[in-house]
């Protein structure tokens, strides 16, 4: 064996091990890609079938033919000769789950979240690395110290006080408090500290520039990335947030996504199951779509919030 | 050298910017969550139900800590407070190891620049995607799904193919439950880890493993001897950040049950604080055992906060010993060589 | 800029805030002097401290608009206060609430039953609903916080389960005399009813429009096939007793190879069982467990022998399955799911091959009260709505008839049986008034009836269903355990 045809055949070896391992990563990745995904087409299928199909055969794979019926049922928009039942059944999901004011509601409440939480830590830590003044460490030190305080912790006495304040069934309590956000301003501050030059204030303010002013028209262009990154994280967990919401929104109007489905999954009369599912379906399948269109821009701010914290 | 405009800047004080600029966070997060807190505070030493205005000192904190009040449920007030403990702990831990494990080996395989690995965008974008789906709506995606009858599409499905014989409890199983929620608690996680350690993974200086593929090391040597090692940080980032999370850990085992009721068997301290607040009007509800249990978190979480804080303080005041122990060496080792040549 | 103005909001906020304590610290002093602007925003209670009693002067704030009895109002409201509460239960039938609102808001769970109502309501103004909760339970946890909240509400929903909780305060609720009843437009009612809507005071709070009696309804079809029973007398004689209950489940079972179930759910049997037993689950602070114990002792058994599923949960999609697909041969059914569109038709009953019987014991489940908000704001329509289903003979057999309620006036319901103007299609024809009448007149409730029942019932069901294979005493010690836990009240 001459020595080229032995090194060849390493080579070759070692491109098949190489091979070897890469398939048998892409089938894991296959399986558990179907993981992720196969629920979300399960629910999806379920909720084109209608409820009597479901109760004669839950196990189904493939599209049927009740959507429509599903949705009309959901919008309360059955033909004039539908029976009592099926008008029941319309009457309850319909006040329950009505998916534009969810949504409507749900925007509301992340989006003027979202808007404090960026704009007002942006502020905070603009406040703590620019000045510098007695109590900046200590301010610092706190706001590290209540980042790691669950909201569990003061829900009791939140609510308490919230109710004597009579915010309850208001907007206020799950969007003013978005104002102080510990993590978000850690995050800020450490972006700034390692990204923002301080000269450039001191640039502005040799032309003249305020203070305001310099942090809205400098300061903020150049946290760009960052406040980005923490608003698709505020938009979602605040979208998401169940647990204050479901304190504090007891009036159907006000109702937001994920109180709707919780109401949903709570019904104990006149249960539809087909239009149970569609619920379901309608609640998660915008949030996906808007994912995969922004995801590329949405991963990569993970990534860069994986570096920074 | 100065200009008219920079002396007269250096002349003001701009201290009070600083404090105006901080002041918004400091006002609502006193006003939202420290008086709040305050409140939850001397609710925990306030009576329950029909007591509900009276001081009782610590009681609500021996009856949940030790079982002993005057209550005559003062035992099981403690049994099910230590249960529902133990159940945070253990959905915690149960989700953060498969978690933690998969996502690490995720990040190796997507990072590992010899593997060809077609799709991998494709995989990491699918992966992050349970991550943002809403929590309440994947509780009730999932009892549906995995009822515990025939009546629900994964037992119908089982006993259609005839994989098992009789229908399995997913959801009242006080076992099968609890791996429900962790499984579901990974499947919302593990693609949110993995791409953190990604980043973790990339941002290490590729000669490293160029100068450990010249020395003859293989994958799993690289990993065990540069990967882990320099992944510390943000692993002990993702420890602390699922820890928090682990210990307010509501929406998943509140919705996860059938019937009225949420399951006692998935009950975790925040389920027990939520459920003894919100039990209806004052006289129903337990807010001196919920104050109690909040503080009690509270103080958890300032443990383990604490522990975390000072172990990251620590390691940079050992940094800065060990230079100036350098530096003063360097010295001493100058001041020598300078007595020598004295 | 955006920061001042943020800061000057939070001020106000804090001023607000510290506005709230002083009116709490104020207390009802302060009465009819407070000019408040009547609107319902303003005009929720600010029950701050945890104090029930000094949410007495919401009731004020509301009712100051009303310029002419804006004194007396407040006097209702004031919690705690026996001499007041005994002066509005004697009051005459003058209208004490504001009426400046069209929109009659009912606070509920039940919508699907007020959409039926809403099509009978001929009074004045417009009825809207507004869910709370989408069960009992849930409702009966946050009706708390929304009827505080300032949000419009003038009637509220309660379940005999909670209503106690409700009645009771008097924050959450006014005397019906403010919309002018008093008790003897109740005379025709079922007298539980009137009891149970009645506080610790003496003061009628709420009314219902049903009488909840309950029945033991069967599919025909399986019934013959498996039994050979033809007509409902012969079903009755087979199950008549809880003895010849279990044997005809025997038999059943026998004869469908297990297949069929006599009874859907615990749940149902429990309903069954325990009601007519009349007995309290709390006697003082005391939990009894009497009953719950011959239960238990009795349920092993059939769950043991297979007469009933244990996994079913009553008002799931298993136990509507049980009826669709045949496995039960029957359901314990309260009034309210035997209408139209309701419980019997959506658990299989459409084809009308069902019938109904009293059942081993005479038994009813829920129903549903209606109770004035003190921040009600449409006195006349609320009123209206009150009177149209609690109280008028001739409105309640109209809404009999349409909606197949069994209505809380014995006047109608005589009526509507002795002129057999009712056949229900579901039950091939048959009347269940008739069935139920004398089932409705024999509820006695009220001294049974605590404000833990729903929590007591709802914890002794999931621990037995829990706990079945354990022995009856295990299974009883471990609900008395849970019960205390949930409620430090009770020994």
């Amino acid at each position: 064996m001459s020595m080229k045809e032995q090194y060849g055949q390493q080579k070759d070896s070692y491109h098949s091990k190489i091979m070897a391992k890469s398939i048998a990563i892409f089938v894991v990745c296959v399986i558990l890609t179907l993981i992720c995904l196969v629920p979300i087409y399960i629910l999806i299928v379920n909720s084109t079938h209608a409820h009597m199909d479901l109760a004669q055969n839950p196990s189904r794979f493939f599209f049927g033919k009740s959507l429509g019926a599903n949705i009309k049922t959901l919008m309360n928009d059955l033909p004039a000769d539908a029976g009592k039942a099926a008008k029941r059944v319309a009457q309850q999901y319909s006040s329950a789950f009505s998916l534009g004011r969810g949504y409507l509601n749900s925007l509301i409440i992340a989006g003027f979240s979202t808007l404090l939480t960026v704009f007002f830590s942006a502020m905070t830590a603009y406040g703590l690395t620019v000045y510098d003044f007695k109590l900046s460490g200590a301010a610092y030190t706190f706001i590290i110290g209540v980042m790691m305080i669950p909201v569990q912790v003061s829900s009791a006495g939140f609510v308490r006080f919230m109710y004597s304040l009579h915010l309850i069934n208001s907007f206020i309590p799950l969007i003013v408090p978005a104002i102080a956000a510990p993590a978000v301003i850690f995050f800020m501050v450490s972006y700034m500290k390692s990204s923002f030059p301080l000269e450039i204030v001191e640039a502005s303010r040799i032309d003249g520039c305020g203070e305001f002013r310099t942090f809205i028209t400098i300061a903020i262009p150049m946290m760009k990335p960052a406040i980005a990154v923490q608003a698709i994280f505020a938009f979602v967990s605040n979208w998401n947030n169940y647990y204050t919401q479901n304190m504090i929104l007891k009036n159907a109007d006000y109702a937001t996504v994920p109180i709707m489905v919780s109401k949903v999954l709570a019904f104990d009369k006149n249960i539809d199951n087909g239009v149970n599912y569609l619920c379901i379906t309608l609640s998660i399948i915008p949030i996906v779509v808007v994912y995969f269109i922004l995801s590329k821009f949405i991963i990569a701010g993970v990534a860069l919030g994986g570096v920074k914290e | 050298m100065a200009s008219a405009a920079q002396r007269r800047i250096k002349s003001i004080s701009y201290a009070k910017y600083g404090y105006m600029f901080i002041a918004p966070f400091f006002l609502v997060y006193c006003f939202f969550q420290i008086w709040p807190l305050i409140y939850t505070f001397i609710l925990s030493f306030k009576g329950n139900q029909a007591n509900n205005a009276a001081f009782v000192g610590m009681e609500n904190y021996s009856t949940i800590l030790f079982g002993k009040g005057s209550s005559a449920g003062a035992a099981a007030t403690h049994a099910e407070f230590a249960k529902a403990l133990g159940n945070t702990f253990i959905l915690w831990f149960g989700n953060f190891i498969p978690q933690i494990l998969l996502s690490l080996l995720l990040a190796v395989w997507f990072t590992d620049a010899k593997v060809k690995l077609p799709g991998k965008g494709f995989f990491k974008i699918v992966m992050y995607m349970p991550n943002i789906i809403t929590a309440a709506s994947v509780a009730a995606l999932y009892v549906n799904l995995f009822g515990d009858s025939k009546n629900y599409f994964i037992n119908a499905t089982l006993l259609n193919m005839h994989l098992v014989s009789e229908p399995i409890k997913f959801v009242t199983d006080p076992v099968n439950s609890k791996i429900m929620v962790m499984f579901i608690q990974t499947w919302l996680w593990f693609g949110n880890t993995m791409i953190m350690l990604m980043s973790g993974i990339m941002g290490i200086s590729p000669s490293l493993f160029e100068a450990a593929d010249i020395d003859g090391a293989n994958s799993t040597q690289q990993f065990f001897k540069i990967t882990l090692p320099l992944l510390q940080p943000i692993m002990v980032y993702t420890l602390v950040t699922s820890m928090i999370g682990g210990l307010q850990m509501f929406d998943l085992p509140y919705l996860f049950h059938n019937g009225a009721n949420f399951s006692k068997e998935l009950e975790t301290v925040a389920v027990y604080i939520y459920y003894n607040f919100n039990k209806g009007t004052v006289e129903q509800a337990s807010y001196g055992y919920a104050g109690a249990a909040s503080i009690i978190i509270f103080a958890i979480t300032a443990v383990l906060g604490s522990i975390t804080f000072y172990m990251n303080r620590d390691k940079d005041a050992i940094a800065k010993k060990k230079q100036r122990k350098k530096a003063e060496k360097q010295m001493k080792a100058k001041m020598k060589q300078g007595g020598l040549t004295i | 800029m955006s920061k001042l103005t943020r800061t000057l909001a939070l001020l106000a906020t804090l001023a607000m805030a510290s506005s709230a304590f002083v009116a709490c610290g104020g207390g009802s002093e302060s009465s009819s002097s407070t000019p408040a602007a009547n609107n319902s925003s303003s005009a929720a209670p600010a029950d701050n401290g945890g104090d029930a009693s000094d949410a007495g002067d919401a009731g004020d704030a509301s009712d100051a608009g009303d310029a002419g009895d804006a004194g007396d109002a407040g006097d209702t409201s004031d919690a705690g206060d026996a001499g007041d509460a005994g002066d509005a239960g004697s009051s005459s039938a003058a209208v004490n609430l504001p009426d400046d609102d069209d929109t009659l808001t009912i606070v509920c769970w039940t919508d699907a039953d007020l959409a039926n109502m809403f099509d009978q309501y001929s009074g004045a103004g417009t009825p809207v609903y507004q869910n709370c909760g989408s069960n009992g339970t849930e409702a009966s946890t946050q009706y708390a916080t929304y009827l505080n909240s300032g949000d419009d509400v003038d009637l509220f929903v309660a379940e005999a389960g909670w209503i106690l909780n409700y009645i009771n305060d008097d924050s959450m609720s006014a005397p019906l005399s403010d919309l002018g009843f008093t008790a003897d437009d109740y005379k025709d009612a079922y007298q539980y009813t009137v009891e149970i809507g009645t506080d610790n005071n003496g003061v009628l709070k709420a009314a219902s429009w049903q009488a909840a009696a309950g029945g033991y309804a069967y599919n025909t079809t399986l019934a013959e096939q498996y039994l050979g029973v033809t007509s409902p007398e012969d079903m009755q004689a087979k199950i008549g007793s809880w003895d010849d209950f279990a044997a005809t489940a025997e038999e059943l079972k026998t004869a469908s190879e297990g297949k069929v179930t006599m009874a859907a759910t615990i749940g149902g049997l429990w309903q069954a069982f325990s009601t007519a037993k009349n007995a309290a689950w709390v006697d003082g602070t005391t939990i009894k467990t009497d009953v719950a114990k011959e239960f238990t002792d009795m349920v092993k058994g059939y769950v043991d022998n297979g007469y009933v599923n244990p996994s079913i949960e009553q008002w799931t999609t298993d136990w509507t399955n049980a009826g669709l697909n045949g496995e039960t041969l029957g359901y314990f059914y309260s009034t309210w799911c035997l209408g139209e569109g309701a419980q019997l038709e959506q658990n299989g009953g459409s084809d009308g091959n069902w019938n109904i019987v009293v059942g081993p014991q005479e038994f009813f489940w829920g129903g549903s009260w209606l109770c004035v908000s003190p921040n009600c704001n449409s006195a006349t329509p609320a009123a209206d709505f009150v009177r149209q289903f609690t109280v008028d003979a001739a409105t309640m057999e109209e809404y009999a008839l349409y909606s197949g309620d069994f209505v809380n006036n014995k006047v109608a319901m005589d009526k509507i049986v002795a002129d057999k103007s009712n056949s229900n299609p579901l039950l091939g024809g048959q009347d269940q008034f008739a069935v139920l009448s004398e089932v409705a007149s024999g509820i006695k409730m009220s001294d049974s009836i605590t404000k833990y029942d729903q929590n007591l019932k709802d914890t002794f069901l999931t621990t037995l269903k829990e706990n079945i294979s354990e022995d009856t005493d295990t299974i009883i010690n471990k609900f008395t355990e849970q019960a205390k836990a949930d409620n430090p009240d009770l020994t």
